[in-house]
């Protein structure tokens, strides 16, 4: 099997409103593979977050295909994504998106409720990725009993805990301090290092600084794609 | 297919979700607990009055059957009966005593059920039954002699005794010895030669309690009472013949007595103890019947705030349900959270509305004093409707919530 783990070709995506047609997608190419570590860039409205969607499987293309591990997902139905969403996904949002009610652990665990797993692999399994963020103490913590970090760590141990193939980030440190947007630029490089493909997006260039590779759209196409170099010591 | 386990996950987010909004869940709901309540309640009354009937027809024995003018279901006007019931003549000693003289008939007597006050030096009890019949009254409804005696066979003539019921006895007398003095029934004296415990299981309406027995003569010579409604022959026939064969053999003492030619219609009725079950059966389903129409309204009120309050619940967590789909929850899967949820939150109601109508029935049931137990199967009825309230009516919201597009609800404020 090959290690390409993205492939897009000729991805479309427009959005009708009202009489207008507007193109958030416009014929964009990306390949990414496996242990990549990617900053997807570009102006704001240039279709960053519309790609992200896709890439994701939370949306659908207009036209165009998109391939995830050898399927292609630009043909599946609503039930096939979800499974997607919930095997080869992992989430991190802006805004954390954790329940304000349920528990570090309850929120990990979240995934694989509907994996199916029994609640007793399912507390194994979310105690080890609170455990990959450094959270290991703070299991039985509500979010409101967390700073703004922890949560950020709470929701990637969330989008780690089903082992994706993808660890997909919209903005992960937007709602985020400097000092605390660097806390998880450390945690995604080290998962990063230990194997983990990380796609994420940002308009700062000091955090797209901490991706090996950067993409950047505009109008929504692929304005230029480059490696970061490695940064002097 | 979604296994069982999720179904228990569901019902412990639902507990959550409802302890979070402890009063606004109460609210919705109870409408629900209102109506499985009302339903239980009733049932349960139901139950008492039916077993009752059947007790007080045991101990009658089913052998036992009644001799009236006109049988009715409902009692007829006294001051303005129909032309069929007025052409029949009024029963009289003669018809009980023509009775008798079959030798299968083992026992014939005239009785009256007598509805007075008692009063005893300014004490007085509510409208309750006295019974007119003769010394064979406790063979008939059981019963416990507690002091004294029963009518003598010159007493029997009419002379002004009576055995008082020991409730009445003490509520009249309190610790007096109520032997040998004088209460005044509807004013008129009769002297106490007896004390008598009734039966347990007597089936006694409210206004229907007994409080004595009198001989039949003195109420047909000192009391007012209703010659159609409350006077019958009690009959019961030898042990080794049937009731039929009884009846038949009455209808025909009877039609000899008062000479009714072949082809003329009796003048008469027969009843036994299965119609006196019958009628009291279609009373007390009819009774049930405007009960559950009654609470039917009340359990679509609850149903309707089910729903509207799920609307509301659905639109408050629009940001989760996108998390959980975005987290791979299939439509399938967030159509039974919030249906799961909403039947949890209505199986509440129900079970609470269990609670309260079983300690609803309690009080009925010793104020009435019955005695029953709520039937099983009103409780489990009330379950399943009560989780079949919270399915239907969470329908609608929690298609609402399936249907929404992640993105779009991720994005929601
Ligand atoms: N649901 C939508 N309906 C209509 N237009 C949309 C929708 N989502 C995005 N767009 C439009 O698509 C373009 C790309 O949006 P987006 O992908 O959110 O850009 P970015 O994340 O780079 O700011 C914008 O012009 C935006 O207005
Ligand atoms: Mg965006």
């Amino acid at each position: 099997m090959s290690d390409l783990v993205i492939s897009v070709r000729d991805l479309t995506r427009s959005y009708e409103m009202g009489a207008e047609v507007v193109q958030a997608l416009r014929g964009l190419d990306l390949e990414i593979r496996r242990n990549e570590y990617v900053a997807i860039m570009g102006p704001s409205g240039s279709g960053k977050s519309t790609l992200m969607n896709m890439i994701g499987c939370l949306d659908t293309p207009s036209s165009g295909e998109y391939w995830l591990n050898g399927q292609e997902v630009s043909r599946m139905g609503d039930d096939a994504l979800a499974r997607v969403r919930n095997k080869e996904i992992g989430f991190v949002f802006q805004t954390f998106n954790l329940l304000p009610r349920a528990t570090a652990l309850h929120n990990v665990e979240l995934p694989l409720v509907y994996a199916g797993t029994t609640a007793r692999e399912r507390r194994a399994r979310g105690e080890e990725a609170l455990a990959r963020v450094g959270l290991a103490d703070r299991m039985h913590h509500r979010p409101n009993e967390l700073s703004g970090g922890q949560r950020q760590r709470v929701a990637i141990a969330r989008a780690l805990v089903n082992r994706p193939s993808i660890l997909l980030a919209d903005e992960p440190t937007g709602n985020l301090d400097s000092a605390t947007s660097d806390e998880i630029m450390r945690v995604f490089e080290a998962l990063h290092a230990e194997g983990q493909t990380v796609i994420m997006v940002t308009h700062e260039a000091e955090i797209a600084a901490h991706a090996k590779r950067v993409v950047v759209l505009r109008d929504g196409r692929v304005e230029s794609d480059v490696l970061n170099q490695p940064k002097a010591a | 297919m979604i296994p069982l386990s999720r179904i228990g996950e569901g019902v412990l987010m639902a507990l959550d979700a409802m302890r979070a909004n402890k009063m606004r869940s109460a609210l919705t709901v109870l409408g629900v607990i209102i109506g499985v309540a009302t339903v239980m309640t009733m049932a349960s009354i139901v139950q008492g009055v039916r077993s009752q009937i059947f007790n007080a027809i045991e101990v009658a024995g089913p052998t036992t059957f009644y001799v009236m003018r006109y049988f009715s279901q409902t009692p007829l006007n006294p001051d303005n009966l129909p032309y069929e019931v007025r052409i029949r003549p009024v029963l009289r000693e003669s018809d009980a005593e023509a009775i008798r003289q079959v030798p299968e008939i083992q026992y014939a007597g005239m009785w009256i059920q007598v509805f007075a006050r008692l009063e005893y030096q300014g004490t007085q009890t509510q409208m309750i039954t006295v019974w007119a019949a003769d010394d064979h009254y406790m063979e008939l409804q059981g019963g416990t002699l507690l002091r004294g005696r029963f009518f003598t066979r010159s007493e029997l003539t009419g002379e002004q005794v009576m055995v008082l019921e020991e409730q009445t006895a003490e509520h009249l007398f309190g610790r007096l010895d109520p032997m040998e003095r004088t209460v005044r029934v509807n004013g008129v004296p009769f002297r106490i030669i007896g004390i008598y415990l009734k039966p347990d299981n007597i089936f006694e309406p409210p206004g229907q309690e007994t409080a004595g027995i009198i001989p039949y003569r003195a109420a047909k010579y000192n009391l007012r009472y209703d010659e159609t409604n409350t006077l019958w022959i009690s009959v019961k026939g030898r042990p080794e013949i049937s009731v039929a064969k009884a009846q038949d053999l009455v209808t025909v003492a009877l039609r000899r007595e008062r000479k009714l030619r072949p082809g003329v219609p009796n003048t008469f009725d027969l009843i036994t103890q299965d119609q006196i079950l019958d009628i009291m059966g279609s009373l007390t389903s009819a009774f049930f019947g405007v009960m559950v129409a009654l609470s039917s309204v009340a359990l679509l009120v609850g149903g309707i705030g089910v729903m509207a309050i799920m609307m509301v619940s659905v639109t408050d967590r629009t940001r989760e349900i996108g998390l959980r789909k975005a987290l791979g929850a299939t439509r399938r899967e967030i159509l039974l959270q919030f249906l799961v949820e909403a039947a949890t939150l209505t199986l509440m109601g129900g079970l609470l509305g269990i609670l309260v109508g079983l300690g609803l029935g309690e009080v009925l049931k010793r104020v009435l004093n019955l005695e029953s137990s709520v039937p099983l199967w009103s409780a489990a009825l009330a379950t399943v409707v009560s989780v079949g309230i919270g399915l239907a009516f969470g329908l609608y919201p929690a298609n609402k919530a399936a249907a929404m597009d992640p993105i779009e609800a991720l994005r929601h404020e």
